[in-house]
Formats: structure tokens, sequence, C-alpha cells
């Protein structure tokens, strides 16, 4: 097991090393100066040159390649080339905004989604069946910052319960707790649709397994089918959901981060690509992928807690 | 369950019997026939569009700017003063082939992926989902921005970024089951039997991971059309005036507060357009597998 | 069974957070705290003599003084008041200029007095290119002394009469304080230290910047405690926040429709302020199709100038009447405008052999406030049969490749200094032609007025000035080399009960100054 973990973190090397040289030199491709970006609209072409002579952005391409790997490679990530400050600072900031957000929407869409999905599956084509597949198919195909204008219309102007700079808050428990709320339900709602649907359908797939019907011919008592057989199994399409939606979630919240306001590495990823700020860029990319990777692992651990029969190589 | 699809593979009027199994699976689940009805309806609509438009989708008028719902403007006019309505009928066109495509290449393209993967197992399995993984490790966004930048804005690499950023989900969905079915016994007896693994991925091991799949499909069918319009934000949406629901989206992101309706036309669009693909999906997989036919639950 | 225990569980937790205080912004009393809400995704960079961008100017003014200032809420350069400097003198033949300083003006956080060897560190440190954006500002300045502690004196290479603009609390003319700026180094942009009523006090990465009164600052001690500005990005939630009480006063859309909303929100208060950005359509001249004067004529009468106001809307948009916008120091109105009328353009199209139009591939940014303006140019242009293929990129693609002429038009909003001189050299002047080391934003590469902008810049007398501007005005606009369309007004709301303490026309800065009068009633 442990060395199937310390292969598995190996592996991941190249996989950093890849996405940092794509990163690399796509983003040198792209059309688009930081320096004219830092300097605005106005700004002269003599004073844009001056600019990337103190950048260092008028060196060979590869010499800036050489020299930002081997800063990557030792733990040196730089400073952000619009801002100055450091890469490493700007992440350790919005981090903890993120890991918050992304594991409160994770908790509540399975909280929802699980029970819901395995309800749903019971009762097929039940009233409640229908009810929720429809809620779920709402919950997915309406547009997230559409769904966010409204929670903030409901619930920070009408209701005031809650403020609309979710911002995260000062120090104390209940205000974090109050700033959190509307973006986890914002994203939690997609969540859960996710969750249910996936939960319904690998349910039933499993409810029609020969085993099932084995146990139940047995006359192994409903609950027992259900909770020790049943849900156990469906499970695994469920954790590989919630696994690819980890990582997704945490790029692609940004829509989620701007409507309410709140820091986070999503917003600081677009930031970064917008602004051609390459530092900020590569950084960001190291700690993303370096999310992505330990998420996909821990997904693949889990199919082993919940079905024995997967055999880690 | 390996001899009913066994059986199916190998009867020669395979095509009429495999219709009426369909038909059969959409007549248990009533749900499927609305479903394609109303899908039917909404390629209808974007095949129609000159004749259901009302007015010229991409003609401004702009004295009749942001009007709300009237007789003559069913559903309101936006900020050029343009018929929402028959955007709306013209934009199903390029929305649903733009989505329909992507998710297409995606599905196939990333569940072959996912299925070679998880069945051979070992070295190529790892080195195959390294590079999903690389993929995975971009948001969507950034990795759209990097196709346009490198390929120039048009519809065909619109589709392509879709299609991209959509390929690793796909993977990932296939390979886990992949795994675990072919641990089973049945799967051991095939390789025993001689069976090219060809032929047992696709007899016994595509069945057991398509239901996934196609849940998987319709789902990401309406993701297709949001990340068109999140993709549209950074410059890789099609060129204006055309209109698209992705970019219809977009334009009412500006003005939501004041005129909240040209946001909610196209989302409501795109609602009608999951919920009947998940109906003709439900169905689909009673057809896709049999044996859950009747079950009833609890 | 689940479900309910689980909603019932989140409506116990929701009803809990509910009655939990709702912190500052509801506080009651007399309020010092101003909450301002500004339209960016964070904060760049706080030193005045790098950063160019409008989120970043509105926090500089209030935490730096120049050596004059614009009268608050106004840009006018007649009505220029002294600031760090009480008075000055210039030499008969415009080259020398002698300020001198109030005395007893502190630095922030106990730096000490500004004397006249800050004033002179900080406008070299302006002049350098290593250390400023805005060096080529200083090009004519020849040097620049401290003949005693409170005297500074610039020498000029050769007179400009707009010196003061370049001394005013703008952009280079921000006095920094130099034991501050020396001390910081690459760290000033985050640790910036001036003279002004409020100090830097605290940034939150992507949440706000932190200001507090200076109480020693020379007009008095500020009436507010304290400044929270927000970066809000979203129009959307900056308004719901305004609307919540959350914010007393926010950045808005240039556009009618959130005038009149926003009007209806309670206790707000709609400031319209110039300066105006222009938004002309520039031609390149030397395009295979618009080099025809014929073809670039068709172009101007095709643009209907008062439907663009129409969609802006008329309480924030007015019809442009030159290439330089309305009230700059030298913009003239009787100049030759070409009038809307399409046959007159179809007539020209057809002279010019195109009397079927023709089709180019125009590069355009995706930014929301100006995809608008370019797509309803592209459907009147359409009426008379050109056919725009508009490539939408995203913004820094956008200004990368306009600058290398890879668009045949280019649409250009921007309001700048309000002196036709500064307009006129970067968006005609032949030195400011794009895809030129010394370019600038001259898309046209049009020069037909070199020598009359290069006299004006240097001319002592200002009528003869404004004469040289209006010819020049009128040979690029008879050579069509832009289409001005039409200028659009920054808009702002804040809460009745906030008091700016002056006359809010207009802000260089592009923000409302706060001051030390700013208050609430």
């Amino acid at each position: 097991m442990l060395q199937y973990l310390i292969k598995r973190l190996l592996y991941a090397v190249p996989t950093l090393l890849a996405v940092l040289t794509v990163v690399f030199f796509v983003a040198r491709v792209l059309p688009g100066d930081p320096a004219q970006v830092m300097l605005g609209e106005q700004a002269g072409a003599e004073a844009i040159q001056a600019l990337r002579v103190r950048l260092g952005l008028d060196r060979p391409l590869v010499e800036q390649y050489v020299d930002f790997m081997q800063g990557a490679l030792s733990g040196d990530w730089g400073t952000s080339l619009v801002t100055g400050r450091s890469v490493l600072g700007e992440v350790l900031n919005v981090i903890p905004f993120t890991i918050e957000l992304t594991l409160a929407s994770i908790l509540l869409g399975a909280l929802i989604g699980v029970p819901l999905g395995a309800w749903s599956a019971l009762h097929r084509n039940s009233l409640v069946d229908y009810a929720t597949r429809i809620g779920s198919l709402f919950g997915l195909s309406f547009p997230a910052f559409v769904m966010a204008i409204m929670l903030l219309l409901a619930f920070a102007i009408q209701l005031d319960w809650f403020p609309v700079i979710s911002s995260g808050g000062g120090g104390s428990v209940s205000e974090r707790l109050l700033h959190l709320a509307l973006p986890a339900v914002n994203l939690g709602i997609i969540m859960a649709a996710y969750i249910t649907r996936v939960t319904r359908s690998s349910m039933l797939e499993v409810l029609g397994e020969d085993y099932v019907r084995t146990a139940r011919a047995k006359g192994v008592p409903h609950r027992a089918v259900v909770w020790q057989h049943c849900l156990r199994n469906a499970l695994i399409p469920v954790v590989t959901v919630v696994g690819l939606y980890l990582g997704i979630l945490i790029g692609n919240s940004v829509l989620t981060e701007i409507v309410f306001n709140r820091p986070g590495l999503g917003k600081l990823i677009v930031g970064a690509l917008t602004q051609r700020d390459y530092t900020m860029l590569q950084g960001l990319m190291v700690v993303y992928t370096f999310i992505i990777v330990v998420v996909n692992l821990l997904t693949d651990l889990t199919y082993g807690f919940i079905d024995p029969r997967v055999k880690y190589q | 369950m390996s001899a009913v699809t066994g059986d199916m593979a190998a009867a020669p009027p395979r095509a009429n019997r495999a219709l009426r199994q369909l038909l059969a699976a959409f007549n248990t689940n009533k749900t499927s026939w609305v479903g394609l009805a109303t899908f039917a309806v909404v390629v209808a609509i974007a095949i129609l569009a000159p004749v259901l438009a009302t007015h010229d989708p991409i003609e401004q008028n702009i004295l009749e700017k942001l009007k709300g719902p009237s007789a003559e403007f069913i559903l309101g006019t936006d900020g050029f003063g343009r018929d929402i309505w028959s955007r709306l009928v013209y934009g199903a066109r390029l929305s649903l082939w733009i989505g329909g495509v992507s998710i297409l290449i995606a599905m196939v393209v990333g569940s072959l992926i996912g299925m070679v993967a998880g069945y051979f197992g070992g070295r190529l399995d790892i080195a195959i989902m390294q590079v999903m993984d690389v993929l995975l490790s971009f948001p969507s966004l950034i990795l759209g921005l990097m196709v346009v930048a490198m390929m120039g804005p048009s519809v065909g690499n619109l589709i392509f970024a879709i299609a991209l950023t959509a390929i690793p989900p796909f993977a990932r969905i296939a390979r886990a089951p992949t795994v675990s079915v072919k641990e089973r016994d049945y799967i051991e007896a095939c390789r025993a039997l001689g069976y090219s693994h060809p032929r047992i991925m696709a007899v016994h091991i595509l069945p057991n991971i398509f239901p996934e799949i196609l849940v998987m499909g319709s789902l990401w069918l309406a993701t297709a059309i949001r990340v068109e319009a999140s993709l549209s934000f950074i410059g890789l949406g099609v060129r204006p005036p055309t209109p698209t629901w992705g970019g219809m989206i977009r334009e009412g992101f500006e003005n939501i507060l004041d005129t909240w309706w040209l946001s909610m036309a196209p989302s409501v669009a795109i609602l009608v357009v999951v919920f009947a693909l998940n109906m003709i999906g439900d169905g689909l997989r009673d057809f896709v597998d049999p044996k859950l036919k009747g079950e009833r639950g609890g | 069974m689940t479900m309910r225990t689980l909603t019932t569980a989140l409506l116990a937790g929701a009803a809990l957070l509910a009655a939990a205080p709702l912190g500052e912004a509801k506080a009651q009393g007399q309020k010092t705290v101003l909450n301002y809400g500004m339209a960016s995704k964070d904060m760049g960079r706080l030193d005045p003599h790098l950063t160019a961008t409008t989120p970043d100017k509105a926090l500089l003014q209030m935490i730096f003084n120049g050596l004059v200032r614009f009268k608050p809420g106004s840009l006018s350069l007649e009505q220029m008041e002294p600031d760090l400097a009480e008075k000055w003198t210039r030499s008969a033949d415009g080259k020398e200029w002698v300020f001198m300083l109030r005395k007893g003006v502190q630095c922030h956080r106990g730096y000490g007095e500004l004397t006249s060897d800050d004033v002179v560190y900080s406008l070299k440190r302006a002049s350098d290119t290593k250390t400023s954006s805005f060096a080529s500002d200083y090009k004519d300045i020849d040097k620049v002394e401290a003949p005693d502690k409170y005297t500074v004196k610039i020498t000029l290479k050769s007179a400009i009469p707009s010196l003061l603009l370049f001394v005013a609390n703008l952009h280079g003319g921000n006095i920094v304080c130099k034991k501050a700026a020396v001390e910081a180094g690459e760290n000033f942009k985050v640790k910036p230290i001036g003279t002004g009523p409020f100090m830097f006090e605290e940034y939150k990465p992507q949440q706000s910047v932190t200001l507090v009164a200076n109480k020693q600052y020379f007009r008095g001690a500020p009436k507010l405690e304290r400044i929270v500005y927000r970066y809000i990005e979203s129009d959307a939630s900056r308004d719901l926040a305004f609307a919540s009480g959350e914010l007393d006063l926010v950045y808005g859309r240039q556009d009618e429709t959130w005038v009149e909303r926003t009007k209806k929100v309670k206790d707000a208060v709609v400031a319209v302020i110039e300066p105006a950005e222009l938004s002309s359509i520039y031609l390149n001249t030397k395009h295979e199709i618009l080099k025809d004067i014929r073809v670039r004529k068709a172009i101007a009468h095709a643009i209907d100038r008062k439907a663009m106001v129409q969609l802006k809307g008329a309480s924030t948009a007015r019809e442009a009447r030159s290439i330089v916008p309305i009230g700059y120091l030298g913009q003239a109105d009787d100049v030759p405008l070409l009038p809307f009328d399409l046959e007159k353009s179809k007539a020209l199209l057809k002279e010019a052999g195109h009397p079927n139009g023709f089709t180019l591939k125009i590069i355009h940014t995706n930014l929301s406030g100006m995809l608008p303006t370019m797509q309803a140019w592209q459907a009147m242009l359409k009426k008379v049969g050109i056919n725009l293929e508009i490539d939408v990129v995203e913004h820094a693609t956008f200004h990368a490749q306009i600058r290398k002429d890879l668009s045949p038009i280019v649409h250009y909003a921007a309001a700048r200094p309000p002196v036709a001189d500064i307009y006129l050299t970067q968006f005609f002047h032949s030195r400011s032609q794009v895809n030129t080391p010394t370019a600038v934003t001259n898309f046209t590469h049009c020069n037909q007025a070199d020598a009359e902008i290069d006299a004006a810049r240097s001319e002592p007398d200002p009528a003869k000035a404004k004469a040289l501007w209006r010819t020049a005005q009128i040979k690029l606009m008879e050579n069509v080399c832009a289409v001005p369309s039409h200028e659009q007004l920054q808009t702002f709301a804040y809460k009745s009960n906030l008091v700016f303490g002056y006359d809010l026309k207009g802000s260089l800065s592009l923000g409302p100054p706060i001051l030390e009068t700013t208050h609430f009633k």
C-alpha cells in the first residue's frame, strides 16, 4: 500500500513537469504582453520595452525557461510580474478560502445527493423519483451565476440574513460561516444535482445485480440489502464524480467567487491569465496540478475502501 | 447477463431486434417518449428557425432596446433592440450543434481512452491517465484560451476546445467501472476462451460502462453549452452578431439586475434541452441494460 | 426521513446564522467609515509613478499630493490650485519654473517633514524609465534642483506651457517621500507613503485596501476615520451591496439603464461626471481598401451619432464633435465632422469601385463596455454594404494585436489629461504610429498635422496654441483619419448622507476625490 502511494506520487512528477512546461511556453506564445497590461492602454512602446527589459522578458525564451525550472525545482516561485508580491504568499493567502468553499459545497452536495439519489432509485418512477430527477436537472442546467444572483436577491437583500460581500469574514467562526453560506449553497446545489443523478443511476444498476437478487432471495432483510450491498457498491461512481468535481470546482468556481466577492484560487488563475502574469500563472498551475494529483490519488484509494475487489499494484 | 448480451451480439437480425428492444425500453419508460418528443420539437424549432422567428435575429432597432415581453416581442428585446425570441430560435441551431458535436466527440474519445486504460492496466493505464491528468489540470477557461490563441477563433476550434475539456472526465468515468468489471469471473472466462481484447471490451465491458457514460453525456451537454458561454467571456465565442444560447446568457449577465429576461430565456431553453435528453437517456439505459426492466425497487 | 432531518438541521443552522451580528456595515450612530466599491479584481500597484489603472489611481489620490492640484471635483486646467507648493513663478522665456513649498507638511507614519529634497527625488524618480511608467512626460525637463529647503527649481529644455499638468496630483506628478521610497525600494508599491489625507493601512488580497485618516494632514484632520476600498468585480453584486447598505459609494456602469435603476435605490444619489471617454473609429489610412479617402468618407457618413447616444442613453453619453474630446483645452467645434448620410455613403462607395460594398476582417476586445459599441457600428456599416467580420479576442490580446497593425479598423475609447496636445500626439502624430519603436496609439498612420501639434506644444501664447490645435484637427478630419462617434461619462452612486465637501463635476483620476472634508451627515 505504502509502495503504491510512493509510486503514484512519483508518477505525478512528470505530470507536474509537463504541465509547467506547457504553461510556460503557451503563456508566452499567447498574444498579449504583461508589460503592456501593467502600463495600461496609453503606454508608449518605449516605456513598454523598458519595462520588458526590467522584468527580464527580453531574454531568450530558453534561458528564461531554464531559470524558471531551476527556481521551480528549488522551491522558489518568484514574485508576481504584475504586483511584485510573492507568488507563494499570494497562493497561501487565498487557498484557505478555496478549501473552505470546496469542502463545504462537496459536503453539502453529498449530504443532499447521496440520500436523495438512493431514495429516488429505491422508489423508482414514484412521484418522489420524478421530483428528484427534475430538481436535479434544474440544479445542473441552470447557469450558476444566475442562481447566485437569485440567492443574493432572496437571502441578502429580501431576507437580509447574509451579507452580499461574502469576502470571508473576520476571525469568529460564526462570521466565517455567515460569509461561507451563500457561496457554498450556490456550488453545493450543483454538486448535489450531480451526486443525486449518479447515485440514482448506479444504485439502479446495483439493484439489478445478481448478488443483490441472491441476497433478496435468501431473505436478507431489505434494509440490510440496501445498506450493505447496494449503497456500498453504488458509491464507486459517486466517488469518481466527487473526485472529478473537486478539482473542477476549484479551478472553475471563478464566477461564484466573483459574484459573492470571495477571494479564491479560480479568481487568481483567471486574473493571472488575463493580465499575462506569467510567474503567477506558473506558480498557480503547480499548485492546481498538485491538488488534482492528490485528489485523484485519494479517489483511487477510496475505491479500495468501498470495494475490496479493487487491487492496488 | 453475459449470456444475454452474447446472444444479442450473435443474433443475425440484430438491427430489428435492437429496435424492438429499444421500443420496449421506451414503452416501459413512458417519459422517454416525452423526452424524445420534446427534443424533436427543439430540433424542429432549430430547423424551422426562419419560419418561427418573428424578426430578423441580427437586425438592430435601438429605439426598441431592452423592452420587456410584449405582443410584438414575445420575449422582449436585448440591448440593441433585437428580438430575443428570434435570436433564441436561431441560436438553437448553433448551440445544439456546438454542444452536441463536442460532447459526442468527448464521449467517444473519452470512453475509449478510459476503457483501454482500465482494461489493460499497468504502465499503459498509468501513462494514459497521466496525460488525462495533465489535461484535467487546466481549468476549462485556461484550456480554451490556449486553444484559441494557437488556432484562432472559429466554430470548429470552439468545438475542439469544449471537447478537449470534456474528454478527461469521460475517460475517468469509463475507467473506474472497467477496472472493477474486468476483475469479475466472466471476463476471466472470456479471456480463457480466447476472445480478442476488442471483442471483450465491446461486448462485455462497454455495456457495463455505457449507462454511466450516457448519463454523463446527457449531463455534460448542458455543461458544454455553459462552457461555450464562459469561453465567450475570453473571446473564443462565435463571431457577433450570430446568436448562440451561451452568448445570449453572457450578454444578459451584464444586465441581470435591470433586464433579467435576457439571461432567463436562454437558460430555460438549455433547461428544456437537458430535460429532454435526460428522459431519452433513461430509456436508452434500460435498452442497453435490459436487466433493469421492470425493476421497481423496494 | 433522512431528507426531513437534513432540512430541519439546515434550517436550524440558517436561523442560527441569521441571529449573528452582521458586523461593521450595519453599525449605527455617527458614521466615520466609508465603504467604497470599485470595479476591479484586485489591487494593482500603489506606486503613483508605476500604475495607470483606474482602480489604483482613485486610491492614490487619497494618499498623495502634487505640487499643484486640480480643484477638487473639477478638471479644468485654468483652475489649478496650490497643493504642496504655496505659489510658483515662471520666467519670461517660460523655461524656468520656481515652486515655493508649503512648510511643515508631514509624511505619513513619521517619515518627517516633506522638503524640496523629496520633491527633487520624486520628480527624478518619475522621469526615470527604471522607476516610472510616465518618464516620457518629463523628457522636456532639463534639471530639477533644490536651492533651499522649501524651493524647487525646474529648468526646461523648451518652454512647455502645460508643465503644471505634470506636477499636479496625477501620475508622475504625485510626490513621494524620499526616505520611505528609498527604504522600501521595490516594495514601495505595497507600502506607499505620501502626504495625503489618508494613509495606507492594510491590504487583503482580492478583497480590500484599508486607509486610515492622516491626523496630521496639512489641510486639517480628515473627518472620516477610515476608508475600506473594496474590489468588487461583478457589476451586479456591487449594485446589490450598495442596495443592502454594505457600500456607501460605488463605481457604476456607463449606461442609462444603470443610472435609472440606481436612482430608485433608497437614499441613493447618482453622479455622472467628467471626463468623458471619446469613442472613435480609427481607420488605417495605409490599408489597401481604406487608403482611398472616398471609402473612409463613406464609413464616416454611415455612422449615426444620434443612434449611438440612444444606444448608450442620453444621461451618460453625448455626440462627439471632434477627434479631441469635448471641453479639452484646444478642442475645436468648427471642424469638418461628416454628417450621417446613407445615400452619400453608398454613392462614395460606388465611386470608389465598391458598388456592392466589401468585407473587412477586424479585431475587437471582448470587454463588455466596448464590444456593444462595435456591434452597433457593425450594424450601421452593414446598411451601406460594408461587412465587418469581428474576431472577438480577450482584452490583452486585443491590445497586443492592434499595436501590430492587425486590425484595419480600431475602436478606442479613451480619456486623457484635458489638453488637445496629449490626445493629438498619442493618436495622430507620426511619432506615435504603431509598429514603430516610438509607438503609442496612432493606428491611422496619419502625419498631416505633425507640424501644428509640435508647434502648439511649446507655444507660449495660449490663443496661438489653440489656433494651431484647431488647424491640426481640421487637417486630420479632412483626411478622415478617424470617425469620432460619441462620448461616455463616468458614473458613480453614493448614499445621500455622504458629503464630499466640494462640487463634484469631474475627476481626472476617474473616481470622486475623498478629502479631509468628506463626511457623513
